[in-house]
């Protein structure tokens, strides 16, 4: 007959690019006679911001104005490979891509500058649009001076391609051994909630977060995945599932209201932390941040429950059915010497006919 | 001024507030068709009689296609990694799942294209259905694949595994065994604009495929397999999508499209509604684990089993990649010197699940960070100090053998508590991500320490253009 | 039928059973009002029928026959936004852009009801009813009440606490 209030806490890492790699990225840049610069990538921005973070990498490695770059992704005729928006692989492995590709631009151009200005490329800046004499920057020329020379007087192309992999690895078979992501990244989640121990229900009151992505190349749309992810994990947490009596088939939701997902009232407050921990292969040290951030909620939810009605909901997410099964029908974990063996009525051992083999596991672990 | 680091306006926000942003459905052409599919009523049945000769004869129907008009039927998305394809494009002597596409027609309107599939005869014979993991390994089950009901990671081992330092005596050595049942389920993706793909036959013979696939070139390399054409022959539009989460990887709109406008030899688009987008359409993965920890009543953790059982639904897609994925991470955020993970992939008569943001790591953060509460609970440990000690530090090695170089959990840990009010007691306040020494390294974890390396792959193809930050 | 949209009116060729949702997107080419789910539960397809938002894809022709309908392309163009339009792009509150233009319509509506500045109470009723899966809804709910203050013309700021490690 009570509202009671609970926090819990979880802590997680997630990998950056493909599981054991092998998904490579590539991009190329041209630089027109003005010095505006065409990139081309095959990255698809499914709202993330892919194209806005790619441009502002490029930019920032060629050493011109943000408004000077236009990016290009619409098409497999144009677009180079990438191997996908998914992975967490957008920023760092695309925008590794990208920032190789820009990198080359910009030697191409500082080579047509080196000529134009007679000093030595090594010798030579770019910043704002402008190329310029390290230590002697009133000498200067303008990036569009530069690629206009490049087009119509030297007959040049200003072109700069690129690409990134972390090379595929296959793990070992018996240890598992391998190296099989290029960075990870970090983050800790605090949730409190209050549980209505009549109804079941819960209500997130406020998620917490604490986040290490490398480097927050645009902050607020960092913040847009923070805030979107953990929404997706309140989702997880206490409203959603696809088949919600598993293993039965039935009932499932066909549309948005049979099947729950998180609306506006489910809002929470919201407190972020990024902190930025540079990695040393990301650009500009950035890690990733897209898939994790639905990963903390869940747990620290479950924990949150238990701090608020002392019982353990293992299941997510949390619905008040679940709640009020476990408030109504207490488990204690069975005691056995040294072991405290919770959720056995949900076991394989339970639900499987086999019986645990001599090595004590269930399933037979051929070849070991 | 420098771009990176600059809260920027967005390249497409303007775009997005006037609606001129386009997404597939939003493409125009002239003499497009619509199309709409034939899908299983039954979650496993044998086909025994697929007649499409009555569709293909009503009003507005310009094409047909079946399992038989697929240059390809059967191929797949991990091929390239080994993974046998196992998944027809259209179904052609049986149905896995309920929701399973049979058949896809094209007519000039979308009610034209409905009646059409209503008057295709359907003939089969329903099976039962193998729906729970946790029987994956029991006697008399039904068998959805003719290899059975469990994937096989090797021909004489199932499971991926990770097997590193002495599991049985660190359970020997055990203060306290703690142990746990943890179940994610399958979500929805639901990004709001569902999956579309429109093909347009073009006039040199190639084929315009505009798609809202997360990743091109992976979808235009399965739609060439399927077809048996060489990706000179397509072009696919897309790059700007209304959210994916992991459900716009799985290539099937497009393929079947394309089968449809090269029949019909006019343009052709495929909107999954709703309803199919929710029912017929991947899911994340059911995942089951079963944890057990070694601990020293202090709160160390000197070993732990896992048992996972994913369910793959019907066919494979990307869930042997999922699994590998989710077994490397179930040491969570700590260095643990014992593990023994075992990770099955389980076929079920569902819908096959897919990519969905987090992809098998959220699985596994789930079951052991609440596992890991659990043990506090049960120890009379604090939650945020038995994370801090064992929480991965510089020269720890995670369940592969990777040595971390930098791992952040310290950090993040307090700055959450710090973000939170929390009072930590002066030494755990006062954490480092530095390697470990004193009394943060136990006699167990000594074996752990490492030198990090330098990254082996700090930049391909160019100088590492970032120090200095040239 | 006769059907008023944005100003301008149009001959329907549709018939009266036709959905608002399929007229303006096929026959009218305004595909500003998305098809979400085609059954009004997520309101991207949301627009406005004198002046109340209305879900298109569960609207018949038959029953707004002569109405004034307001869609997105109606609100403002590059260059020459409305209030609501620039809210929502300096508080960066669409990622994907599906919802937008049914969240935008639906502020717009709001807005125009109110009597000066909106509480957050009020922003979330009216707008509870369509989903947003990208954005958490955060910065929506931020673009609306900025929008009510008239708050535009500066970009938002992010609230994070960004702290860089070593320091």
């Amino acid at each position: 007959m009570a509202l009671r209030r609970g926090r819990g806490i979880a802590t997680i890492e997630y990998p950056t690019g493909m599981n054991q790699g092998g998904d490579p990225s590539q991009a190329w840049i041209k630089i027109k006679p003005d010095g505006r610069i065409d990139v081309f990538s095959g990255t698809v921005d499914l709202g993330q911001g892919s194209k806005t973070v790619h441009t502002q990498i490029a930019a920032d490695m060629i050493g011109v104005p943000y408004e000077w770059v236009t990016m290009n992704n619409a098409d497999t005729d144009s677009s180079p490979v990438s191997f996908g928006t998914f992975a967490s692989r957008g920023t760092f492995i695309d925008g590794n891509a990208i920032a190789v590709a820009a990198y080359r631009a910009k030697q191409r151009l500082l080579e047509v500058a080196s000529r134009m200005m007679e000093v030595d490329a090594e010798d030579l800046d770019i910043g704002g649009g402008e190329v310029s004499v390290t230590g002697a920057p009133e000498r200067k020329l303008s990036v569009e001076e530069v690629a206009s020379t490049a087009a119509w007087s030297y007959g040049e192309m200003l072109v700069g391609s690129g690409a990134w992999m972390f090379p595929h690895v296959e793990p070992d078979k018996e240890t598992g051994e391998c190296e099989p992501h290029a960075a990870i990244s970090y983050a800790s989640c605090v949730v409190d909630v209050e549980v209505d121990d009549e109804t079941g229900e819960v209500r997130i009151l406020r998620i917490l977060q604490a986040y290490d992505v490398g480097r927050a190349i645009n902050p607020v749309l960092v913040e847009g995945q923070i805030q979107g992810g953990a929404i997706m994990g309140l989702g997880l947490a206490v409203l959603e599932e696809s088949f919600p009596f598993y293993p039965s088939l039935e009932h499932r939701g066909a549309q948005l209201g049979t099947y729950v997902a998180p609306g506006m009232r489910d809002l929470p407050e919201m407190v972020n932390v990024v902190i930025e921990d540079p990695d040393p292969v990301g650009p500009y040290g950035a890690k990733a941040i897209g898939e994790m951030a639905n990963n903390g909620q869940g747990p620290a939810t479950a924990a949150a429950i238990h701090d608020a009605v002392g019982v353990w909901v293992t299941e997510m997410p949390a619905r008040p059915d679940r709640v009020l099964r476990a408030l109504e029908e207490p488990r204690e974990p069975r005691r056995d010497g040294r072991r405290v063996i919770f959720d056995e009525h949900l076991s394989t051992a339970t639900v499987s006919s086999r019986e645990p083999g001599p090595d004590g596991w269930l399933f037979p672990l051929v070849g070991e | 001024m420098k771009a990176v680091g600059a809260s920027l306006p967005r390249y497409d926000g303007i775009a997005h507030v006037t609606a001129r942003t386009r997404y597939v459905d939003d493409v125009r052409v002239p003499d497009m068709l619509w199309a709409k599919a034939l899908r299983s009523p039954v979650a496993s049945a044998r086909i025994l009689r697929l007649d499409t000769t009555r569709a293909s004869r009503m009003p507005g129907v310009h094409a047909v296609v079946t399992h038989r008009d697929v240059p390809k039927n059967v191929v797949g998305h991990q091929e390239v990694w080994g993974i046998d394809p196992d998944e027809p494009l259209l179904a052609s002597d049986e149905v896995r799942f309920e929701g399973q596409t049979i058949a896809v027609v094209a007519a000039e309107t979308e009610p034209q294209a409905q009646a059409a599939v209503d008057a295709i005869e359907l003939a089969y014979e329903e099976r039962p259905a193998f729906t729970d993991v946790r029987r994956a390994f029991d006697a008399g089950q039904p068998q959805v694949t003719p290899t059975g009901n469990v994937y096989f990671y090797y021909p004489d081992q199932p499971q991926r595994q990770i097997r590193k330092g002495d599991i049985d005596a660190a359970f020997a050595a055990a203060d306290v065994i703690v142990e746990g049942t943890y179940r994610s389920q399958g979500i929805e993706q639901l990004p709001m604009e569902p999956a579309v793909a429109m093909a347009i036959p073009e006039p040199d013979g190639r084929l315009t495929i505009h798609s809202a696939t997360q990743a091109m070139y992976y979808s235009m390399d399965i739609t060439a397999r399927h077809l048996c054409l060489p990706m000179g022959r397509l072009k696919f539009v897309g790059g700007t999508v209304g959210g994916g989460f992991g459900g716009k990887l799985d290539t099937q709109v497009e393929p079947i499209a394309a089968l449809l406008a090269m029949q019909a030899q006019r343009p052709v688009k495929w909107r999954l509604t709703r309803e199919e987008e929710m029912l017929c359409s991947s899911t994340r993965a059911y995942c089951h684990v079963e944890i057990a920890d070694a601990m020293t009543k202090d709160g160390w953790i000197l070993g732990r089993r896992t048992l996972s059982l994913h369910d793959a639904g019907a066919y494979m897609r990307t869930s042997a990649y999922s699994c590998s994925k989710h077994t490397f991470h179930l040491a969570g955020a700590y260095t643990i010197p014992a593990c023994a993970f075992n990770t099955f992939v389980v076929m079920t008569n569902r819908v096959p699940s897919a990519a969905m943001r987090g992809f098998g790591v959220t699985e596994a953060s789930f079951a052991v960070e609440t596992h890991m509460n659990r043990v506090a609970e049960v120890l009379g440990v604090d939650p945020w100090e038995i994370r801090l000690k064992n929480a991965n530090r510089v020269g720890d090695s995670s369940p592969s053998r990777v040595v971390y170089g930098n791992p952040s959990t310290v950090s993040t840990l307090l700055a959450a508590a710090d973000a939170a009010d929390e009072r930590l007691s002066g030494e755990y306040a006062s954490m480092t991500n530095h390697a470990r020494g004193g009394e943060l390294l136990p006699a167990h974890l000594v074996e752990q320490q490492s030198e990090p390396r330098t990254h082996p792959l700090a930049w391909r193809d160019a100088r590492p253009a970032f120090e200095g930050g040239k | 039928m006769r059907l008023t949209v944005n100003g301008r009116m149009h001959e329907i060729e549709s018939g009266p059973l036709a959905s608002l949702l399929h007229v303006l997107r096929e026959e009218l080419n305004l595909t500003g009002a998305k098809a979400g789910c085609q059954f009004g539960s997520c309101a991207t397809c949301t627009v406005l029928v004198d002046g109340r938002p209305r879900r298109a894809c569960l609207t018949l022709m038959a029953a707004i026959e002569g109405a004034q309908v307001t869609t997105v392309e109606g609100l403002g163009v590059p260059g020459d936004l409305s209030p609501v339009q620039q809210a929502f792009d300096e508080h960066y509150a669409a990622q994907c852009g599906f919802c937008t233009s049914g969240m935008m319509l639906a502020a717009t509506a709001l807005l125009h009801d109110a009597d000066g500045p909106l509480e957050r109470e009020q922003v979330v009723e009216a707008l509870e009813g369509h989903y947003c899966r990208c954005t958490g809804y955060v910065k929506i709910i931020e673009a609306v009440l900025a929008a009510s203050r008239g708050e535009t013309g500066e970009r938002a700021p992010h609230q994070l606490d960004i702290r860089v490690a070593g320091e």
